[in-house]
This record gives structure tokens, sequence and C-alpha cells, in this order.
């Protein structure tokens, strides 16, 4: 077939090559290739594959957890050493993946095996909350039970109250972010605090959206009074109009997966939607990043810990997250991610660490900005169809 | 005795069909098998759930009418693209092709592998390492600029330019190999024939080497615009919001908008295009030899 790409590639490989810098959402566009590629061959394979057995207990007999256990987990979104620790602490064994480098891609590969109750290599995965929700929706997630996993109650309280997975039965939230705009202050001459900035002559070309529907459209809709708490089909196209219109002058030079950052790096963008980590990491290297919640407000993100049906080890996998919920662990994982934490109470930790993590109000957002994030609403299915549909016919098919 | 001339005669009439049959069982089941799933696919109507959807077969042709008027422009510049691109390899990899058939003596294999060298490195890599190469801020950029032949857009990346750049590069190693194979095939003595009835240089490259070189044209030419009209990873990494492919639609029906039917139905007319457009082009060279 002729759009088939001459030199498929591991996507754990290629996400290795690819992902140059500590930041776990890059990329996408990179593993597109693997992604098309898994996604024809997925439904054939695993047609030929035999049935594994599901031997998940969630009975517990009061042992503790042992054996092994199999992460499938974003590239760089773990601590050096973190898993050694919990090994040592626990006696259980980690076989960790660093396979997870797309929500759409990822589910395109397991939902054959899962629709059949087939294992799919992994006890514990961390996708965002939407694809959370989606897993719960279809019934292929275990619950996570509050005696397996007492530090959830270090969780933020504004977590824990969310509409979508109330008291967090079946998602773990592992990290937050933002999503916001990122500028070169240097190319841009001067600071950015509305999405009207993005749209300024002097930037022709060199704005970059996501093309993600949710993450690209969400700050837009609240600029127009809208929210992604509540979304509707208006609202959402109401975006979308703005960014065709914006598209058709030439303002907007790509839409981006998660590889925004090297071009805002190398000043071929000089205002770019951007999560929040990313720039943290970026302006190590280029102080002249910047990250701006707009004023309208900005959209947030929680990739989330899950437990497909299909685990083999459910104990294993509440350890590994009451592990992760220790404020003093997960202090060492966010000083490494950058992102922002979802417990409570983590500045003391931080500080403890790694002070000036603690002192970035990107990692440490300030009240204000938090009140000014928005989740978006857990999106019915002809919902995400229709707004997909609806922002896929800008960003170019 | 008969007997056993007889089946030895038998056993030599199937053993050609029994040293193709693993050749065609591949074949069957990685072209034949998908290909009808596919077809079924781009007439089915889809139902249920959007992330598990149930494609019923229906005959709904409307997915191809859609496919082809909502996406007429994306599939007009990948032809337009690949087409450029194809054209622009046969003026590169032909003087290329004729210096390592006939010029290169000694050095003909190190300058063969030179040309293969490059692609020891994954098509991926080399496409985003042109990134930046073309990058705004980079010295292409700056030098091109300074004696005025950028581009009106003030830059490479996210432009046309970059897109049909990054397809020559990435396909003209199928230019070069089949041109230079059907070069080297010209025997020597022709040439010298032509000499000894006083033709030119020009001449006897027009008379001569030319129509003997197009079969490596022809071939060159099918190996580099297939691949290239289907291509999204150059639209992806050098091409801006104008210049989506059709390959970047067809990757983006599949995996974010999950319309399977209409993904399918421009997968099969990108094929079709391409068929129709292979068999006018072969015959319009005048010829069925490839290499």
């Amino acid at each position: 077939m002729s759009r088939e790409v001459p030199s498929p590639i591991d996507p754990q490989l290629m996400a290795r090559l690819t992902a140059s810098r500590t930041s776990r959402r890059r990329f996408i566009g990179g593993s597109a290739a693997a992604a098309a590629a898994l996604t024809l061959g997925s439904s054939f394979l695993t047609a030929c594959g035999s049935d594994s057995g599901s031997s998940n207990s969630t009975t517990d007999d009061g042992s503790p957890a042992s054996g092994t256990l199999r992460i499938s987990n974003w590239p760089l979104y773990m601590a050096d050493g973190f898993i050694a620790a919990f090994q040592t602490a626990t006696g259980i064994t980690v076989d960790y993946k660093e396979d997870f480098n797309d929500n759409e891609q990822w589910f395109a590969k397991v939902k054959e095996p899962l629709a059949r109750k087939q294992d799919i290599g992994a006890d514990l995965a961390v996708p965002t909350t939407f694809m959370a929700v989606r897993l719960h929706q279809l019934g292929w997630l275990n619950d996570i039970s509050d005696a397996g996993v007492p530090n959830k109650k270090n969780i933020r309280p504004d977590l824990i109250e969310n509409s979508i997975d109330p008291g967090h039965k079946f998602s773990a939230p592992y990290m937050s972010g933002l999503v916001g705009i990122a500028y070169n202050r240097a190319a841009t001459g001067r600071d950015i605090t509305t999405i009207d900035d993005m749209w300024d002559p002097a930037f022709k070309g060199q704005v970059s959206l996501f093309s993600d529907a949710q993450d690209g459209l969400g700050m837009i809709m609240l600029s127009q009074g809208n929210t992604p708490e509540n979304p509707t089909s208006q609202g959402v196209q109401q975006a979308v109009d703005l960014v065709r219109e914006q598209n058709d002058k030439g303002q907007i030079r790509r839409f981006t997966g998660n590889d925004y950052a090297d071009d805002l790096a190398a000043g071929n963008i000089a205002v770019a939607q951007a999560y929040s980590g990313d720039v943290v990491q970026l302006q190590a290297d280029n102080p002249d990043l910047q990250f701006v919640v707009p004023e309208s407000g900005a959209t947030t993100f929680v990739d989330t810990m899950v437990i497909p049906y299909t685990t083999q080890n459910q104990k294993a996998a509440e350890a590994w997250i009451n592990y992760v919920y220790d404020r003093a662990n997960y202090a060492k994982l966010v000083a490494y991610t950058q992102f922002v934490p979802v417990l409570s109470g983590m500045t003391e930790e931080l500080k403890k660490i790694d002070p000036a993590a603690a002192a970035n109000p990107l990692i440490n957002p300030p009240q204000e900005i938090l009140d000014k994030s928005k989740g978006w609403a857990a999106l019915t299915d002809e919902q995400t169809q229709e707004f997909n549909t609806a922002y896929a016919a800008v960003t170019g098919g | 005795m008969a007997g056993v001339a007889t089946s030895s005669r038998q056993r030599s009439k199937i053993a050609p069909y029994l040293m193709v049959l693993p050749a065609l069982a591949y074949l069957g089941i990685f072209f034949v098998v998908p290909f009808f799933s596919l077809a079924r696919t781009s007439l089915s109507e889809t139902g249920g759930s959007i992330y598990l959807p149930t494609l019923t077969f229906a005959w709904d042709f409307g997915n191809y009418t859609d496919a082809f008027s909502q996406y007429r422009e994306q599939i007009l510049r990948s032809f337009g693209y690949a087409f450029a691109a194809t054209v622009l390899c046969v003026v590169l990899a032909f003087p290329l092709a004729y210096v390592i058939a006939f010029k290169a003596g000694r050095f003909k294999n190190l300058i063969l592998g030179l040309v293969i060298l490059p692609f020891f490195v994954t098509f991926l890599i080399r496409t985003i390492a042109w990134k930046t190469i073309l990058a705004d801020d980079g010295w292409v950029v700056g030098a091109l600029g300074t004696i005025g032949l950028l581009p009106s857009e003030g830059r490479l990346l996210s432009t046309s330019w970059a897109v049909i750049g990054g397809l020559t590069y990435n396909w003209i190693i199928f230019m070069i190999l089949p041109l230079y194979v059907s070069l080297e095939k010209i025997d020597p003595r022709l040439l010298e024939a032509s000499k000894d009835l006083y033709s030119s240089a020009p001449r006897s490259f027009r008379r001569v080497i030319l129509p003997l070189a197009m079969p490596g044209v022809l071939a060159g030419s099918m190996l580099v615009f297939i691949p290239a009209v289907g291509d999204f990873i150059n639209a992806d990494y050098l091409g801006g919001t104008q210049t989506t492919m059709i390959g970047n639609v067809i990757q983006k029906q599949f995996l974010v908008v999950k319309d399977y039917p209409a993904a399918a139905a421009l997968s099969l007319v990108l094929m079709g295009t391409i068929l129709v457009g292979v068999l006018l082009y072969a015959r319009a060279l005048g010829t069925e030899d490839l290499v």
C-alpha cells in the first residue's frame, strides 16, 4: 500500500528517540506512523490471538501484594530511582514500560483485546482523564479500593470533588497540568495575555494550535464566553469558526501534537498553545520562553492511573498507587516531571527536595490561576465524535 | 517405468507453481484479503458506539462522493506535490546515475555506497533533521533571504517548497537506482557507433542514451510517485496548515475522527487514481519493460 511508511518503528523506541527532553506529551506526529500500522494490524492480529484467560482477582484474601506489576506509562514520566525504591519497599517486581505515547493510539491498540477481556500486557496504565472515562463507560476498568489505597486521602480536594469520577473510584490522578499559551518573549517583543494577542498580524505564520479538539478549542471557547465544563455544539462551532478564520488568513503555522516545543525552542513559532510542564523544562534552556494562562482562562488536563479489568495483579497495582500517593514519594516525581501535583499540601515536601519547583507558579499554581482553569466535562460518544469532526475539518482532514 | 517418467514429468510441471506458492500466499494474505476488507469498509455504514463501531455493509457509494468532494483540494495537492517531486527526482538523479554508470570507473561502487548510506538512518529521523536545517533562524533561510530567493511566506518550513523538497529527498534513491541500472546496461559500443557516425554528444544522448534509459525513468517515476502521493510524514513535519496531503487526511480519519468508511473510501480513491495515472503514463512512454 502506497501510504505505508517504509520503515515502521517500534513505538517505544520511537518515543525514546524523539522525546529528547524530559517531556512526556511530545511527538504525537512521530508516532502516527506506528499508530497507523497498529490500527490497521491490530484487529487482524488479535483475531489470531488466543484468549489468555483473565486471571485477575479483585477479592482480597488478606495477604500482602507480591509478584510482578506491569506498568504502561508515558515516556519520561518517571523519576530516576523511584521504581527501585518501590521494589525495595514492597518486594513487588515492576515491569515498567514507556509505551504510552498517545491516548488514541493506545486505545486503538488495546480495544480489541480489552473487548474480548484478553490481557493487554499491563496491570496499570496512565491515560488522560477523558480516556479513563471512555474505558470506564465500556466497563473495562476495575475499581480502585479505598482499603488498598489509604493514601487516596492526600488527593487535592478539588480533584476529589470532580464531576467525572467523584471519590476517584476507577481513576487515580497521576499528574495534572495546564493548557495555556507559551511565547518567545524575544520573538514577540511584548507580553501575551489574551487569546486575541495570538491573532496579532505581527505573528502571522508564527502561531501554533493543538490539533487535539479539547486542548485546542478549550481556551478559545473560554475567551468567547463559553465553557468546556458545559460544552454546547454552538460554543464549539464558534471556536472552530474563529480558528478557521485565522487559518485562512495564514496566521496559524501548524496544528501540533506535542511537537510544538521544538518549533518554539527553534524560533519557528513565536506563540503556541502549550502544556505547562513542557514549558518549565524548556525555560531551562531558553529563559525567553514564557507560559501564560490567558485572562479569559485555560483548561486543565489530568493524566490518571487506571487498572484495566484484565489486570493480573490488582493488589500490586493498588500498592503502587498508594506508594505514589505518599507525599514524600510524590515530590520526587513532581520534581522530575515538572507538572502540577495532584496531591494537596505538596509545597512543604517539594521545598525539601526542589525549592525551585516549589516556588514555580507553573508547578505550584496560585489559587487565582487554578480558579481560571477549567476542565472539560465528561463528553458523550456523540459529543466527542461531533467535536472531533468539526475541528478536524479545519485542522486539515 | 512409464509410470515413473510420467510422474516426474508431472512433478516438473507442478514445480513452477509450487515455487510461486509462497509469494501467492503472501499476496493473498497481505494484499487481497486486506484489500477486500478495505473495499467492504468503504461501502459500509457505521453504527453502534463510536469507540467500538459496528460496520454494516450497505453499498454506500455516498462515502466515495463525500470523500472526494470534501477532500478534493488535498487530493489534487497530493498529486501536484508528488508530480513535482518526481520531476525533480528525474532532473537530479539522471546526471548522477549517468556519472556513476559511465564516468565513475573504479569509484562506481564507492559512489553507489554513498548514495545508499543516508538510508541507513531511518526515514523519520532524516525528515526531522530537515526541520533543523530549514529552521526560520537557520543559515539556509538566512542565506536565501540575503540573495532574495525566499518564498513569499518569508520562510521555508510549513511551505509547499519544504514538503516537495522533503518528498524529493526521501524518495530520490528509488529514482537513482533504477536509472543507474538501465544506464549501466547500455552497451558502450552503441555510443562508439554513434560517434563513428559523426553524431554530436548531445545528439547521441538524445537519440541513444535517453531512449535506452526510458525503462529506468518509468520504473523510477513509479517508485517515487506512488509512495509520494500517499506520504503524510513530510507534510506533517515540514508542512503547515495549507499543505496537508491526502495521507494526512486518511491518517486523521482513521485515528482521530474514526470514520473508517470515509478513510477506506479515500484510500481506494487514491489507489484507483494512482493506478489509472500509472497506466496512462506507461502507455505514453511506450514501454512495458520495467528496468
